[in-house]
């Protein structure tokens, strides 16, 4: 159990250590802590949770750590931590492929714990700016989950996004995903009528069993065991929704298959969380309602509710569709000022957006990724020497515009660049 | 048989994360020849045109510059040196109306003319103490044109509040003022008018008569 604790004070203390901002990455990060009361059928148990997440973002990758711990009297009742990255390709005519690695550990004080890794491939399909689909497979490898070996995902799903950052009701983004898990089980004829049957239909026998398995079914005395290839499917639609400083998030899903793979605690499932930013880096969490179970991780399906605070040192992009948006919504604010000597900081206000990216004869027309420092702050120090100076920024890899609240031009080909006067101290 | 899959689809992932990896680092090599990504005819084309402009004694820095936002913008070919072309005659005309200025002030004079500016309009802005930059002048009066603001009262404006010693802030919030006016719907000519007879300068209302159809009501651009 020291292990899990280890690794979540460890990922806590790397949250402290403000990232040095000349990184080639940009470094997010922030922490919830709450009271969270969670019921898988037992009695409720309220338990405090730590849940610290720090992601690295780099212009087609990202490698994302997070955890979460749930103590309780004292102890540790439950530990979570995954280690993931991702590879994005560029985006060509409205396609971008996205390549997802996960390294998964879940400890429960009732149980061995589970280790899971997986690999998917997704390509996204971008219909105009509004909406999309994708389409996905990979593979699972689950360790120490005695009853499954290995699992074949295949998923698919489609996004629509309405509204925007200045309509009177928000963004809000709909999102509907089926994902189907087909898995090699091990089955004992002494488990349900429906196993019997799997086994008696012609089941391998189980002669390539891992120790823990063999452990496990010598313990429970289970025996004529065999491998069963099952599957079952989730259907899940998901509503993400943004208006000034409220968001809500709610999700609502049904899982498909026999009675013998999927628990009837499992069927479906309703949860709600609302986040109301206080501050660019701070906001009051809530939500409950149920999870499914996990099988592949050995987590058990469970109602929980959670009330708690979010504090985001510099705040993770919110993703709620899984590719980002190449479009161009109002930016609230432009702003540059005179930083160190020769040097100006651009300083964006723009929320709802993934990346937002500025370019101008300062970068020899190079695009520059602007770092996220707030909800909706975006900031990068350039150089400017005195003079005369034409800029142009773009939000989520969409079409540069020039920015708002300045002086702008045509710029030869077809578009606008904003123009920024860099006085000389001597002339003053 | 779930062995078989597994294999096959790692097998399938690694070659998709193997195309992926690819095609990130290509794009993320950099082309150590800037004008590299133009066709050899448009590249030698501009790179006469930059030599052009040393020999005038004109900065090439701006031709490139044009070149680069050109190649950046994805912009045909064919595109980006007519634009080089005319940044460099838009230099010469800058330099022949100011005369000796440095290359920052005709940078900011060469976009003042690519906006619509006449050039006979710039000569106002020859004499100047010592010490005085036009930039901020230069950059709200090519803003006012871009706006739809008549190129007449947008320069006489412009040149009187020079002449009457108005600072880069009288300037800053010149514009500030008149792109607020537009926005809300007011004719371009008509909201300069107004907010020049509001400036420290106290520059005479410009008299020229804007065009028949540009009067109030007309939408900006």
């Amino acid at each position: 159990m020291n292990e899990p604790k280890v690794a979540i004070t460890v990922l806590c203390a790397a949250l402290l250590i403000p990232a040095q901002r000349e990184l080639a990455a940009q470094v997010a990060s922030k922490i919830e802590a709450g009271q969270y009361t969670v019921s898988d059928g037992a009695l409720p148990l309220s338990a405090i949770r730590l849940a610290p997440t720090v992601q690295f973002e780099f212009p087609h990758a990202t490698l994302k750590a997070r955890g979460s711990a749930f103590v309780s009297e004292q102890t540790l009742q439950l530990a979570d931590g995954i280690v993931s990255g991702t590879f994005t390709s560029p985006t060509v005519y409205g396609v971008r492929a996205e390549m997802i690695g996960n390294a998964s550990r879940a400890v429960d004080d009732r149980s061995l714990g589970t280790d899971q890794v997986d690999v998917q491939t997704r390509i996204h399909f971008r219909f105009h700016e509004h909406g999309g689909l994708w389409v996905g497979g990979g593979v699972a490898r689950p360790w120490r989950v005695a009853v499954f070996s290995a699992a074949d995902v295949t998923d698919a799903g489609g996004w629509a996004k309405l509204g925007g950052p200045t309509a009177k009701f928000g963004v809000a983004t709909l999102t509907a995903t089926f994902t189907n898990f087909a898995f090699t089980k091990i089955a004992s004829v002494h488990d349900t009528g429906s196993a019997q049957l799997s086994c008696a239909a012609g089941g391998a026998a189980v002669s390539n069993r891992t120790p823990i398995i063999n452990a496990m079914f010598s313990e429970s005395g289970a025996t004529g065991a065999c491998e069963r290839q099952s599957r079952f499917g989730d259907l899940e639609g998901s509503l993400h929704w943004e208006v000034g400083s409220l968001e809500l998030t709610a999700q609502m899903g049904r899982r498909f298959g026999d009675s013998y793979d999927v628990t009837d605690d499992s069927r479906q499932w309703t949860a709600a969380t609302a986040t109301v930013w206080l501050t660019d880096r701070i906001a009051i969490v809530g939500g409950g309602g149920r999870q499914p179970a996990l099988p592949l991780r050995g987590l058990p399906a469970r109602s929980f509710g959670m009330a708690g605070l979010q504090l985001a040192y510099w705040p993770m992009s919110k993703s709620a569709v899984p590719v980002s948006l190449p479009r161009a919504p109002l930016v609230k604010s432009f702003e540059m000022r005179p930083s160190a000597p020769g040097m100006h900081k651009i300083v964006i206000r723009v929320s709802g957006v993934e990346t937002v990216d500025v370019m101008g004869d300062f970068s020899d027309w190079s695009p520059l990724m602007l770092a996220r420092r707030g909800r909706d702050l975006w900031e990068l120090s350039v150089p400017l020497s005195p003079g005369m100076h034409q800029i142009n920024i773009r939000v989520d890899g969409g079409p540069w515009v020039a920015p708002p609240g300045m002086p702008t031009a045509r710029d030869s080909f077809g578009g606008e660049v904003g123009l920024i006067g860099v006085p000389d101290k001597a002339s003053h | 048989m779930t062995l078989a899959l597994l294999r096959r689809g790692l097998r399938i992932s690694l070659g998709v994360a193997g195309l992926l990896v690819a095609s990130t680092l290509s794009a993320a090599a950099q082309d150590p020849d800037p004008l590299g990504k133009l066709e050899q005819n448009n590249r030698v084309t501009i790179e006469l045109l930059l030599d052009s402009a040393k020999v005038a004694g004109l900065p090439s820095q701006p031709l490139l510059s044009k070149a680069l936002e050109g190649i950046a913008k994805k912009a045909p070919g064919r595109n980006i040196v007519d634009a080089v072309r005319k940044t460099l005659g838009y230099l010469r005309t800058a330099r022949t109306v100011l005369g000796t200025v440095d290359d920052q002030e005709l940078v900011a004079a060469a976009a003042v003319i690519e906006a619509g500016a006449k050039p006979n309009h710039l000569e106002q802005f020859r004499p100047r103490k010592k010490g005085r930059t036009d930039i901020e002048a230069f950059i709200v009066w090519a803003d006012f044109l871009q706006r739809g603001v008549p190129s007449e009262e947008a320069s006489t404006a412009i040149a009187r509040l020079w002449q009457d010693g108005a600072d880069d802030e009288t300037f800053r919030s010149l514009w500030s003022n008149v792109q607020a006016d537009i926005s809300q719907g007011l004719n371009p000519g008509t909201a300069l008018q107004n907010r020049i007879r509001e400036a420290p300068g106290r520059a005479s209302p410009v008299t020229v008569k804007p065009p028949e159809g540009q009067q109030e009501n007309q939408s900006s651009r």
